[in-house]
């Protein structure tokens, strides 16, 4: 099983009118791994995600997504946490994390027990009865994350889960992904603080819809003779922008 | 107080609209619509109403010949402009078309009509309307009353102080033998059928351009639920609110207004849930097309004032253009009324308005389809 890849994508091509947002993307996602999706905003992360979520179909190339093309048929094994918090304000913690559950099929009473254990390990269990929209922003957060796992998927989508989180709380963020790729879930993380992308086990860099370089980031550090994540970014970039430019002959 | 930031602010609002050409468009349009709808209702010389005439008048001879002040009355009608004479042989005959709402009033001229005239006794021309639609008495009145004075005004009637002689009586037609129609009796119905419309499609329309704006429904589109479980799971969540507004409304008409209830109180609510139905399927829809609650509420006088003014509620049907009155047919509002009104007022049964309940049905259908259709277009 650990072989086939949780995402298999080849020259996807997603455009919205003029703009190619993905341009030929090609990603394999290992099942069992973090990978980072990192680049510069408009590089085509989230238009990524939201492929693989089904929520946009590719205009070309091919995916699969836990070995099935990506959509309804798959959802339920897919956990997906917007960027922003994507929740209803008016009713409780609690009542969120129910629906979205039941809305990925499990029956009421597992999901109030999963829903209780999610608030235990997000430490929300004080603010239960809480509605959404008088809790803080890290507490949002905090219940989107829960909300993307109640239905306990084999792959979460994380697009950029750490903006405008404090650095105590991104600490803990990263604690759980941990936890829950240490428990067996795939997870693909969208980011463009390369310290964060630094964590992954692998990251793969992408810009103007296109895949620039795969790799632990050891390996695209030494691939670029550099220390820093950025600096390998601004490599690939480079790399790839280079050709393009018409030649200077010395 | 420093005018440059009362300016920058007011700047603002404006360069606000400017980038918002839906709202600046609908800014024009809607009051342009209402103006032009309240224009063309308020206004004489729409279509004519038909009015049933009987002319029983034997006619009295005089020593100038025979006299028929009936024959008069009835030119004298025949001219004015707000109505189309339709000539038919007994009263009761015109009775029953203004029963079943064929005409919108009848005018019964008696056998002793020229004789009681001429011998300067008191008679009167009795002018029959619905029970139905109180809107089509005010007309039919004023078509009459026109009528006799024209004859007056060429000395064909006599004039001042025999005027009293000859009087207009008003007969009502009593639907179904519902006696005593009060105004609210026949609006209630109206006003159940405008709330529950009114309500849900606003509460429907931000509830989901919330869910929209919020990522909710980016995150229910990821989700293995399919478009038409979304549907329906809102369809019942607001059918089960509009049917609690409708009993509330319902409630206070019956027990605190003691407005009737002629027919069955369920058949009521189907009427309702059936609207209620199409009302948040076209919410769901319309609510794709706005960017922000403002510009849902921009909508509202858009959808729901051209139902008010076409769709019979104040302005009778029968009074509108042929073009406009085809148009009302399309208007959900039209039916809803229609159809509460004959079970409210009238006692009908679910045979009885089985039409208005399909054309409710098929909007409602048609309103779902659209809104699965939208929803498609949300996965791309």
């Amino acid at each position: 099983m650990g072989q086939t890849a949780a995402i298999e994508a080849t020259g996807i091509v997603r455009t919205f009118g003029r703009v190619r947002a993905l341009d030929g993307l090609d990603l394999s996602v290992a099942t069992g791994e973090i990978l980072g999706l990192v680049g510069p905003n408009g590089a085509g992360k989230t238009t990524f995600i939201r492929v693989v979520a089904g929520l946009l179909r590719p205009v070309e190339g091919h995916m699969t997504v836990l070995g099935q093309p990506p959509g309804r048929r798959v959802a339920a094994d897919i956990g997906y946490m917007t960027q922003s918090p994507a929740l209803y304000e008016d009713l409780p913690v609690l009542d969120n994390l129910v629906f979205f559950g039941r809305l990925f099929g499990l029956a009421i009473a597992d999901a109030r027990a999963r829903a209780a254990e999610l608030m235990d390990l997000v430490a929300l269990s004080e603010k239960r009865h809480v509605p959404v929209r008088d809790l803080s922003g890290g507490m949002r957060q905090l219940t989107n994350l829960a909300c993307a796992m109640v239905h306990r998927p084999r792959l979460l989508l994380l697009d950029e889960p750490t903006v405008g989180v404090d650095p105590v709380l991104r600490r803990i963020l990263w604690a759980y992904f941990g936890e829950l790729n240490a428990a067996g879930s795939t997870i693909l993380i969208t980011t463009h603080v390369m310290d964060e992308a630094a964590r992954c086990q692998r990251v793969a860099m992408i810009g103007s819809g296109r895949t620039l370089a795969v790799g632990t980031p050891q390996e695209l550090c030494l691939r670029t003779g550099t220390v820093m994540l950025e600096d390998a970014y601004l490599a690939f970039s480079a790399a790839i922008a280079a050709p393009m430019q018409p030649e200077v002959s010395g | 107080m420093r005018p440059a930031r009362v300016e920058s602010i007011s700047g603002r609002i404006l360069r606000q609209f400017r980038h918002d050409p839906r709202s600046l468009a609908l800014i024009a349009i809607v009051p342009l619509m209402v103006m032009a709808l309240v224009g063309y209702l308020l206004s004489e010389g729409k279509e004519r109403l038909p009015v049933a005439v009987v002319d029983l008048d034997a006619g009295a001879d005089t020593p100038g010949g025979h006299v028929a002040i009936g024959s008069e009355v009835v030119k004298a009608l025949q001219g004015q402009n707000q109505i189309e004479v339709r000539i038919v042989r007994s009263a009761a005959e015109a009775r029953n078309r203004v029963g079943s709402g064929d005409v919108a009033g009848a005018v019964v001229l008696t056998s002793g009509l020229s004789q009681d005239v001429i011998a300067g006794q008191p008679s009167d021309i009795r002018v029959v309307v619905g029970g139905t639609d109180p809107g089509l008495e005010g007309p039919v009145m004023r078509a009459v009353g026109g009528a006799l004075a024209s004859l007056r005004a060429s000395g064909t009637l006599p004039v001042g102080g025999e005027r009293a002689a000859l009087s207009l009586q008003v007969e009502r037609v009593p639907i179904r033998g519902a006696n005593g129609l009060s105004t609210l009796d026949y609006y209630a119905p109206v006003m159940i059928a405008v709330f529950a419309f009114l309500f849900t499609f606003m509460l429907t329309s931000v509830a989901f351009l919330r869910e929209r704006s919020t990522g909710t429904l980016e995150r229910l589109m990821a989700s293995p639920a399919t478009r038409i479980e979304v549907i329906l799971g809102y369809l019942l969540g607001f059918i089960g609110f509009a049917m609690v507004q409708a009993v509330v409304i319902l409630g206070y008409a019956v027990w605190v207004l003691d407005v009737r209830v002629a027919g069955s109180i369920w058949l009521v609510l189907l009427i309702i849930a059936v609207l209620v139905i199409g009302v948040v399927s076209l919410g769901i829809t319309l609510s794709f097309y706005a960017r922000n609650e403002l510009q849902v509420v921009q909508f509202i006088p858009l959808i729901f004032v051209p139902q008010v003014f076409l769709g019979g509620l104040i302005w009778p049907v029968q009074t509108l253009w042929p073009g406009l009155r085809w148009l009302s047919q399309l208007l959900p509002l039209t039916h809803a009324a229609v159809a509460l009104r004959g079970v409210m007022v009238g006692g009908m049964s679910i045979g009885d308005i089985a039409g208005r309940l399909l054309a409710l049905l098929a909007f409602s259908v048609a309103m779902v389809i659209l809104g699965v259709q939208v929803l498609r277009n949300q996965r791309a």
